[in-house]
């Protein structure tokens, strides 16, 4: 004889992927890891902003490179003399807690004040999977287009910084970075946005004081937490 | 556009638990998805189904339910839905329907729930 039996499962994929991502967030807070989960279009400048902020930062810096195929990435941060660890997701647009859990794994945490984590180019998938880190930065450029802030609107709710770069080329590519400023003001009121040009330096004195504040932030938060 | 891991996370699940509750077939899954999730129900539906090829799943059928968006609003604390079919949805910019604040908490429509399977087993 066979039964049908209805089964509740209640399983969440997205609040799965969360908790991996509070685990993630306790193993640096652990450690005493500021992350950073950098997103992004593709060629918006991540890797670049990423290779001013090693070298322009006063911490110890590692970096996950996350990518369909990160070793081009992860052989940029490696001059800097700096730990990296690369992320291949092959077919898959984003990263997940569970492939940064892996990844943190095999850097050396107690070497590291700030720890960068380079999502894959893409501004939609990204959106639904919390990776631990502390701090959402989006890079975007004007050369997306002027609209591109409008048509992905959820990754810049989720935002903590948002940078708008390569500001210099704005009039060559007919965009407006004021539009996309206010844009981005319109979805998320508290977001940090900064427009800089990483071609020229504009901006990144504001970017690293924009961090540095929330560093010291999440410091005086994890302080008081173990207290 | 991340559909395909999505799917493949489920189709795990699903056969952990149908295997674990001694199923011998596996007829109806049900899987809630909140509007504000950025996945495709179609295509959701056509990587699970594909996925599930020579598996306990090969056959069964997904049903989607569609969660609406309930928000929080900070600014005049008013709680409930937002009339989400205005919204198209791949551009949902939210605002609270009471007194247009952007700045809201979420609290459901985020949803990629696995609800319930329904199973056949030998008793």
């Amino acid at each position: 004889m066979h039964k049908v039996a209805e089964i509740e499962v209640q399983h969440d994929i997205i609040i799965a992927n969360k908790k991996l991502a509070k685990r993630n967030q306790r193993i640096l807070d652990k450690a005493d890891v500021f992350a950073i989960d950098v997103l992004g279009a593709i060629g918006s400048g991540k890797t670049s902003l990423i290779e001013v902020l090693i070298q322009r930062m006063n911490h110890k810096i590692g970096v996950i490179a996350g990518d369909v195929i990160s070793k081009f990435d992860a052989g940029r941060f490696k001059k800097y003399n700096v730990p990296v660890v690369g992320l291949n997701t092959g077919k898959e647009c984003h990263l997940d807690a569970h492939l940064v859990e892996h990844a943190l794994e095999d850097l050396p945490l107690p070497a590291i004040d700030v720890l960068f984590i380079e999502n894959v180019g893409n501004l939609i998938c990204p959106v639904d999977f919390d990776l631990g880190s502390h701090l959402r930065m989006v890079v975007i450029s004007v050369s997306e287009g002027d609209d591109t802030v409008e048509k992905h609107p959820l990754i810049f709710k989720d935002a903590d910084v948002v940078v708008i770069n390569k500001v210099d080329i704005a009039d060559a590519v007919g965009a407006d970075e004021e539009k996309m400023e206010a844009d981005v003001l319109r979805l998320n009121p508290d977001v940090v946005v900064i427009k800089s040009s990483l071609k020229t330096g504009e901006g990144v004195e504001n970017i690293l004081q924009a961090l540095e504040e929330y560093i010291n932030e999440s410091r005086l938060y994890i302080k008081e937490s173990q207290r | 556009m991340h559909e395909l891991s999505m799917a493949d996370a489920i189709v795990k699940t699903i056969l952990d638990i149908a295997e674990k509750n001694d199923a011998e077939e596996i007829i109806e899954v049900t899987i809630e998805l909140g509007k504000l999730t950025l996945l495709n129900p179609e295509q959701l539906k056509f990587m699970l189904e594909v996925i599930s090829e020579d598996t306990l799943l090969d056959g069964a059928e997904f049903k989607m339910e569609i969660i609406p968006v309930e928000i929080e609003c900070g600014s005049c604390n008013y709680t409930g839905s937002i009339d989400s079919d205005e919204l198209d949805h791949f551009t949902p910019i939210l605002s609270c329907p009471q007194c247009g604040e952007r700045d809201l908490k979420v609290i459901s429509g985020r949803e990629c729930n696995i609800k319930q399977i329904k199973i056949e087993k030998r008793e």
